[in-house]
């Protein structure tokens, strides 16, 4: 394996507030390789978000490096080409569905990222159809964004990001604002696009059934990194989720609650159904004991 | 059991007489019980937001009656707004709502309205701002100055301030995290308590609901589906789950575990039930 896609290097940041700056960032270091599938997890405050807006560049760190694809973004010599090439290669999708989509029709919307980016028009007419299908919103391409559901709206901002064929995908808590229709249809299509087209995603979340199902959780904790691994590792920590501040997801408490009376359920128990296959390998266990 | 609001036979069409006519609610009747705290469930588009505004006048039926304590709000129109002051609603994001150069003039806004002293104002908001954890400190700070879930906080303040005896909140916790979501909930529950008010929430989140609602109201296709205690409604899950709803993650690892078999307790919709119930299972084995 080469240079990681993402190599974040003692990164510092504070938020300035005249006298004293707040530190949101201390001293991070992490690797992130292309094509992961990601989730990022941490209370309000964390750091999290700061963390997902300096990948992007839409800020700029007060200390310390990152490296996209090997080059240094703080690097005096990066032009602005450079600059724009980064964007284009990381996409950001936001909280609030009402907030990014600009064009009063949907294909509009879609074709405002590659127009940018100046592309031939047969050229992003391609691209928006085949952005529009992957997001499964090809039949909605006329409509007004307006009159789209929650979740309808973020799937033509993703569509809008796809459309500029980036590496990575970073969803800063894209899914809050839904119900659990649109949030399910989005946490589809954030698998789909790793796993099919090897986009690099990055997701920002507090519901946890949505990060167990990336390969890889960080979880932020006061400004830095204080657990990363696969979820199963993670949430098999429990002391240190809940010092995080978050919660179990609801079967790892119950494996949890069952210790107390000496009962060890082992193995992967993030979701119901891993953790059913956990408790009856372990009642397979106990018996005859 | 009384009844502190009551639905009789309320149906509500948006855009009627044309062709974007949709039925939000179809002939519904159900009653809020006094003093306890009631969770309304149901998808996006299932009416339950339309009946959120019918509780305090937002929204007037085109048929049946709305009552609280018995009697027809709408009964004289001009009246309306007196309602709107015994039934507090909390929209969705309701931080985008604080305006005001302080959070305790933010939250003294709607007593002012309605008409409260000064004094009594200041004793509403010191009592609601104990209530949803703002410290004195905070409640002379510009709200913009506050982080998101404070702001939450503050703008629930703000409806608690005018002591409404029916307290609504449309999906309180919203976007925040556990912490958050948990000091939500709590400061609801308390507020419930000290004014033994009647509350009604809207939420997606079945785990939520779960912990802390007495009720149950579930909508679908613009009528109630099913409403009962919290202990009935989530007996019922694989019904739930036949109408798209999600269950509380316990839930359905318990009706996996059933599937394949094992004896476990299909009401168990908290944690410390299914640990309960699946302990159980591992007593009886080593007794074999």
């Amino acid at each position: 394996m080469g240079e990681p896609f993402i190599r974040v290097e003692n990164l510092e940041f504070s938020y300035d507030d005249e006298e004293n700056p707040i530190p949101a960032l201390r001293n991070v270091s992490v690797d992130i390789a292309s094509g992961e599938y990601v989730a990022v997890i941490g209370r309000n405050g964390s750091g999290k978000s700061t963390f997902a807006k300096l990948l992007n560049l839409i800020l700029e760190p007060t200390g310390g490096h990152i490296y996209i694809n090997g080059k240094d973004i703080a690097d005096e010599n990066m032009t602005d080409e450079d600059v724009f090439a980064i964007r284009r290669d990381i996409g950001m999708v936001f909280q609030n569905p009402d907030n990014q989509l600009v064009a009063t029709i949907v294909e509009d919307d879609v074709a405002f990222g590659p127009e940018n980016l100046g592309i031939p028009s047969a050229e992003i007419r391609k691209r928006v159809d085949e952005a529009l299908a992957t997001v499964g919103m090809s039949e909605f391409a006329k409509h007004e964004p307006a009159r789209l559901s929650g979740g309808q709206k973020q799937r033509v901002a993703i569509a809008g990001i796809v459309a500029m064929l980036p590496k990575c995908i970073i969803f800063d808590e894209s899914t809050a604002m839904l119900d659990p229709v649109g949030r399910a249809n989005v946490v589809d299509m954030m698998e789909k696009l790793n796993r099919e087209q090897g986009i690099t995603v990055i997701t920002i979340t507090h519901y946890m059934n949505e990060a167990v199902r990336a390969d890889r959780v960080i979880v932020f904790n006061d400004g830095e990194i204080v657990a990363d691994g696969k979820p199963a590792e993670v949430y098999a920590n429990s002391e240190l989720i809940q010092r995080a501040g978050l919660d179990l997801p609801q079967c790892a408490s119950l494996v949890e609650g069952l210790k107390a009376y000496g009962i060890s359920v082992d193995g992967d128990c993030t979701t119901p159904e891993k953790c059913a296959d956990a408790i009856l390998r372990a009642i397979g266990g106990s018996r005859g004991k | 059991m009384e009844n502190k609001i009551q639905i009789e036979n309320v149906s509500f069409v948006y855009s009627p007489g044309t062709t974007y006519r949709t039925d939000a609610l179809d002939d519904v009747s159900i009653g809020f019980e006094k003093g306890k705290i009631t969770g309304l469930i149901g998808h996006t588009g299932s009416g339950k937001s339309t009946l959120v505004q019918m509780l305090n006048g937002l929204l007037k039926p085109a048929s049946g009656r709305v009552l609280i304590d018995g009697e027809d709000i709408w009964e004289k129109p001009k009246e309306i707004s007196k309602v709107r002051f015994r039934v507090g609603l909390v929209m969705q994001y309701p931080e985008y709502q604080l305006f005001e150069e302080t959070v305790r003039k933010d939250i003294a806004f709607g007593p002012k309205n309605m008409g409260m002293s000064d004094e009594q104002i200041a004793k509403s908001t010191e009592t609601v701002a104990k209530i949803v954890g703002l410290d004195e400190s905070v409640l002379d700070k510009s709200p913009f100055d506050l982080s998101g879930g404070q702001k939450r906080r503050a703008a629930i303040a703000g409806v608690m301030a005018m002591e409404p005896e029916v307290l609504v909140l449309d999906e309180p916790a919203a976007g925040l995290d556990p912490e958050g979501r948990n000091s939500i909930f709590a400061a609801i529950a308390d507020y419930q308590k000290q004014k033994n008010a009647t509350v009604i929430i809207v939420s997606h989140s079945m785990e939520d609901m779960a912990r802390w609602c007495d009720n149950v109201v579930v909508m679908s296709h613009s009528k109630v589906y099913m409403a009962g205690t919290t202990d009935e409604i989530f007996e019922r899950a694989s019904e739930l789950v036949s109408v798209g709803l999600d269950i509380p993650e316990i839930t359905r690892l318990m009706m996996l575990l059933k599937k394949r078999g094992l004896d476990v307790d299909l009401g168990a919709y908290t944690v410390d039930a299914a640990i309960a119930s699946v302990k159980k299972l591992f007593d009886e084995n080593k007794d074999r």
